[in-house]
């Protein structure tokens, strides 16, 4: 018995207002970005014809497809990167400290920043990479380089230390969730039987562990595709994504076009998460 | 061969410090924005500072006409409110939904899913579209809230499940046993006891709203929202004021954490002491 029978019809009532929603601002939209896709015009017409046109023009371009290619692997290496020093810092939260004060105050201390604004946390990184910033300031000072490094602002090494330092987080919180329903008994358990501990990583806890680090691959790859105001903050006009290039369709009135590359970018994203989904039976999280 | 309890100490050791290390790295250029903010009025947007000053934030009281940031901050703040409001209760009646497993409910918790997945200038492009389309006009308080409420409303919808998976359902039936009707047994046992639930929804709502910038580039018309006018400047020029700006929001954002995590273990203690006194 519940305030609310199983199947009561007022159950539809409570959950229309959330499903219009979601439909109206996410889906319909969705579906028009398809349709507007296929117009053959290069603005805006309503009355446009559909074709292919604008799909065949990417793919014959090859500035194009580099930088799809660029997106995708500019998130393979954010994934690479995540994957192991999130495991590790979720790996040393959970099962190596010991202290439930100081669990707390490193978890606060990784979690925090989520919660204030990724543009400011962005424009915070360029007094860092500049010719004169701090990096290179410190660099000098320690006697590693003696001229001033130009290679961290305006270049891909600069976009992927801002961009490791926001997306750690996306992979350590589920791998740290997982690592938290792993009973450490069962560690021990393995160790009794004599087990390198490096044994016992590999066949006991990262299998239980992979469902979180699937789920913390799929966050990165989805951010890291998505993501342009990093490239266009610290890359400055030299480097681009596939979301930089919607933003110049757009504001150069290409509608059609921009939306032929939301649509690419949509499919690249459905794609990997499918290929992540298939090493893991996403279901059993909850019982991990 | 090196023994087994010098090992452990130095894989410990090692993964300490790469924790150490990696929190510094995420919090130093946050620290540093802090500091520069606090620069004299001939500092520019690096080091060395040249003194120590409240120029830059005087500054931002005192500009008043194109790098205002008073206007958009406002318009923020009343935007992220209603989204918070706007979360919790589409939530908590999802939420409440999805627990009588309607026939279309499995489909129904992927939709609001979708919209943690979905990347954020798409949608907001989407929208663009759509209202061009329709003839729609873009504004802060019509699109670009539809367009934050779907990234808000599926946080909120997970954390009022967790809330429904973990309360007592006993204390519902002994409500209805008792006879209260459904109506009432919700209002007077049920929500209170998820009300840390939706106060966490709540939080969700306005900090995701507040600080979001993606989502508004394309959706937010003429009268834009803080995010955006931070970038626009941004793009002009570096200047400090944008140092000091930033320091103000990183820092509304987390006192607005603070409070809410506040009234979260408040409510909570209220709760706990409630459910132990009726059973």
């Amino acid at each position: 018995m519940s305030t609310l029978r199983a199947r009561s019809p007022v159950s539809y009532l409570l959950a229309l207002p959330a499903a219009l929603w979601m439909l109206a601002a996410l889906i319909v939209p969705t579906i028009f970005i398809v349709w507007v896709s296929f117009w053959a015009t290069r603005t805006f017409s309503l009355a446009s014809p559909l074709a292919l046109i604008n799909y065949a023009k990417f793919f014959s371009r090859s500035t194009y497809v580099k930088l799809l290619v660029d997106t995708v692997q500019q998130s393979l290496l954010l994934m690479a990167i995540t994957l192991v020093l999130g495991y590790c810092i979720a790996y040393f939260i959970v099962v190596k400290v010991r202290r439930p004060q100081l669990q707390l105050w490193l978890f606060l201390l990784l979690v925090v920043p989520f919660w204030t604004s990724a543009l400011i946390r962005t424009i915070a990184w360029i007094p860092f990479l500049g010719v004169t910033g701090v990096i290179n300031q410190a660099l000098l000072f320690l006697g590693v380089v003696d001229q001033p490094v130009s290679a961290f602002l305006y270049s891909l090494t600069g976009i992927t230390l801002a961009q490791v330092s926001f997306y750690t987080l996306l992979a350590t919180g589920p791998v740290a969730y997982t690592l938290r329903n792993v009973p450490p008994s069962l560690r021990e358990a393995a160790q009794c039987l004599k087990a390198t501990p490096l044994h016992v990583f590999w066949r006991i806890t990262f299998p239980l562990t992979l469902p979180g680090v699937v789920i913390g691959q799929i966050l990165v790859f989805l951010n890291v595709m998505a993501d342009f105001a990093t490239a266009s903050a610290i890359g400055g006009n030299k480097y681009a994504f596939l979301g930089n290039l919607v933003i110049l369709l757009y504001d150069s009135g290409q509608l059609p076009f921009a939306s032929v590359i939301a649509v690419l970018l949509m499919l690249c994203m459905l794609g990997g998460v499918a290929v992540l989904l298939k090493m893991v039976d996403i279901r059993r999280l909850g019982v991990a | 061969m090196i023994d087994w309890r010098t090992r452990q100490t130095l894989v410990t050791g090692a993964l300490g410090a790469v924790t150490v290390l990696f929190l510094a790295y995420q919090w130093l250029p946050m620290l540093t924005m802090a500091l520069l903010s606090f620069t004299g009025p001939d500092g520019g947007p690096t080091f060395p500072m040249r003194g120590v000053s409240l120029h830059w934030y005087r500054e931002l009281a005192r500009v008043q006409m194109v790098d205002d940031f008073k206007p958009p901050m406002f318009r923020s703040l009343v935007l992220a409110l209603a989204c918070s409001v706007t979360t919790a209760a589409l939530a908590l009646a999802a939420a409440q939904a999805i627990r009588a497993r309607f026939r279309g409910s499995n489909p129904f918790f992927y939709l609001v899913l979708l919209g943690i997945m979905a990347p954020g200038l798409l949608v907001g492009f989407g929208v663009a579209v759509v209202t061009r389309i329709l003839g729609i006009p873009l504004a802060w308080y019509t699109t670009t809230f539809a367009v934050h409420v779907v990234w808000t409303l599926p946080f909120g919808f997970l954390t009022l499940l967790a809330a429904f998976n973990r309360f007592d359902v006993r204390l519902e039936e002994a409500a209805l046993t008792l006879g209260a009707n459904r109506w009432r047994a919700f209002w007077r046992v049920t929500f209170p006891l998820v009300l840390p639930g939706v106060i966490g929804a709540g939080l969700f709502g306005f900090t995701l709203s507040y600080d979001e910038f993606a989502r508004s580039l394309f959706s937010t018309g003429s009268e834009q929202t803080l995010p955006l006018v931070i970038f626009a400047q941004f793009d002009r020029q570096l200047q400090p004021t944008l140092y000091a700006i930033g320091t103000v929001t990183t820092v509304v954002s987390l006192v607005t954490v603070a409070l809410f995590s506040l009234l979260y273990r408040i409510v909570r203690q209220r709760t706990r002491t409630l459910a132990n006194e009726t059973t």
